[in-house]
């Protein structure tokens, strides 16, 4: 699962930032390393949130500098989802 | 096939001479790659066009630029490409005059003289008037994330309290975007303000057109070629990737990439075809909203003319307080109804354009009324801002949305790309849909961009992601 997550989220961000996947490491910073401007920061989000139908909140963006950030939020979402659908 | 194809062989070919496009091709050409440019109309531009009647020049559709100020988009590229030296650029100062029944709102070159202004005007909001524009200044990318979500209505509503200020403060976004702030993206709205409202009026002497022509010349320079009146039909494919495209008198010429610079619903549905698309992504590109259209009066008038506002200013005049109910009229091309309109007096004092955004209808629905909206808007203008302003007509004209479509083939006319709400916020996989290698959108229907600004930052972004696989 993780794996699969992240490997999505590197092809997104390869996507929107032109990187090659193999340049985009979890550490990779979105701002310092990947030059992620505040147009790229909300075409990754909505990609993402696209892609895994989930919403992010709003006041969690700022938080997420990290490729490992935004794979950690993604599955605790998901994870949440799943719950929700068993309860 | 091989009866048409064309000799040569391109690294890259672009559809479109707006200012995206040719921003891209400046930058592919100046690493080295080999270019092309094909353009459907006889001159670059796009909406950054003007045109002479009568021994008078007006620009046709885009009236100034923003993003200039240093570290301003618009100037990093332009300083990049060589442009600014090709290019004498003034700056109107006020960029802009909100002018309702009783507010004159002047946006200054100097941030902190429209606060100060504002604040004399609106002293019980005088903290939150501080605060959103220091808001707005911020350049931290995450911070402008977190209201990706939200309308400009929701936005200004955290800021203020006061209806009216909260209008004034709305309407620009309805005049240089075409939705209320019930639905416009805050986003986008504060972009808007960062690069256009803030830091505007920026004018290259000569007129808007001796701006693409720069940066043709430019693109030229850099080995560049360039073909007018060629006409893209189709995206050629093969085995999932770009191999070249079809143009109008049947030629065939081979590239490795394509970047489309037109609207993207013409993109997708007609130069690739539905055949390429898988379903989901047809069906989601045919239930996207293009943005609004503009009905553009352009008139010649005398020496003698006068009246009290600056030339180059962009004037914004509203008669009520009620956006929705503008917005409502607009959609209907209701003159009576909007009360509103925006203007601008060339810097020559020899020319106005008025604007109004209004939507599409159709070719025969502009035939018939063209001369009475014409002829109302000049009534309505004359009644508010510009008192005998009929005496003193040269020459009168006007682009309705049929005009523009017909100049540019953008889809409906569209001013702006895709409308700025917030559901269409980002369009995952527009700007360089997955599927098929080798093919990239640029220019304001293929992610965020607005305006010049807008589109030469999309441009540079674009060239930026080939290079980094190209080189």
């Amino acid at each position: 699962m993780a794996d699969n997550v992240q490997k999505e989220i590197v092809s997104i961000v390869s996507d929107v930032t032109g990187f090659e996947p193999d340049e985009i490491t979890p550490e990779s910073n979105f701002y310092d390393d990947l030059e992620v401007d505040s147009v790229k920061a909300i075409e990754i989000a909505v990609a993402i949130e696209k892609r895994f139908k989930v919403t992010v909140r709003d006041e969690e963006i700022p938080n997420i500098t990290t490729v490992k950030q935004a794979v950690d939020i993604v599955e605790k979402l998901l994870e949440e989802k799943e719950d929700n659908v068993q309860a | 096939m091989s009866r048409h194809r064309s000799s040569e062989e391109y690294d890259a070919i672009i559809i479109g001479a707006g200012i995206g496009g040719l921003v891209c091709g400046c930058y592919l050409a100046k690493a080295g790659m080999k270019v092309l440019i094909c353009e459907q109309h006889h001159k670059p531009g796009g909406y950054c066009t003007s045109f002479k009647r009568k021994g008078f020049t007006f620009d046709a559709a885009a009236d100034c630029f923003g993003a200039y100020r240093e570290g301003g988009i618009t100037r990093k590229v332009f300083e990049e490409l060589g442009i600014d030296k090709k290019l004498e650029i003034i700056q109107f100062d006020p960029s802009l005059i909100i002018h309702t029944k009783e507010f004159k709102i002047r946006i200054w070159r100097d941030t902190k003289k429209t606060i100060e202004e504002l604040q004399s005007l609106f002293p019980e909001e005088k903290t939150s008037i501080s605060n959103f524009f220091n808001f707005l200044s911020l350049s931290n990318p995450a911070t402008f994330a977190k209201i990706k979500n939200w309308t400009f209505q929701k936005f200004i509503d955290s800021f203020f309290s006061n209806k009216k200020l909260k209008t004034i403060l709305s309407y620009p976004l309805l005049v240089m975007a075409g939705l209320p702030p019930t639905s416009m993206s805050a986003f986008l709205s504060g972009k808007l303000y960062y690069d256009f409202i803030l830091d505007g009026g920026y004018y290259p002497v000569g007129g808007m057109q001796s701006l693409p022509d720069a940066l043709a010349n430019r693109f030229q320079e850099f080995g560049g070629e360039m073909r007018f009146c060629t006409l893209v039909k189709k995206i050629l494919i093969q085995d999932g990737a770009v191999v070249g495209v079809k143009v109008e008198n049947g030629d065939y010429i081979t590239t490795r990439y394509v970047v489309s610079n037109c609207d993207a619903r013409q993109t997708f549905l007609n130069l690739l075809g539905e055949e390429n698309l898988d379903d989901t992504f047809s069906y989601s590109i045919k239930n996207m909203t293009p943005s609004i259209s503009n009905f553009i009066a352009y008139l010649g008038i005398d020496d003698t003319f006068s009246h009290s506002y600056p030339p180059g200013t962009a004037v914004l005049f509203l008669e009520h307080y009620n956006l929705d109910k503008a917005y409502k009229a607009m959609l209907q091309c209701d003159l009576k109804n909007y009360c509103g309109y925006s203007f601008r007096t060339s810097k020559n004092n020899k020319t106005i354009n008025i604007l109004v955004p209004v939507s599409f209808k159709n070719k025969n629905y502009w035939k018939k009324n063209k001369q009475k909206f014409l002829d109302s808007l000049i009534e309505k203008a004359e009644k508010y801002s510009l008192p005998n302003l009929s005496q003193h007509l040269v020459y009168k004209d006007a682009g309705t949305p049929y005009t523009l479509y017909r100049y540019t083939l953008n889809y409906k006319g569209a001013s702006y790309g895709w409308a700025s709400t917030v559901s269409q916020l980002a369009v995952p996989g527009f700007k360089k849909p997955s599927f098929i290698k080798g093919l990239y959108l640029t220019g304001h229907w293929s992610t965020l961009g607005l305006g010049i600004p807008g589109v030469a930052y999309v441009g540079y972004d674009t060239a930026k992601i080939i290079l980094r696989k190209y080189l």
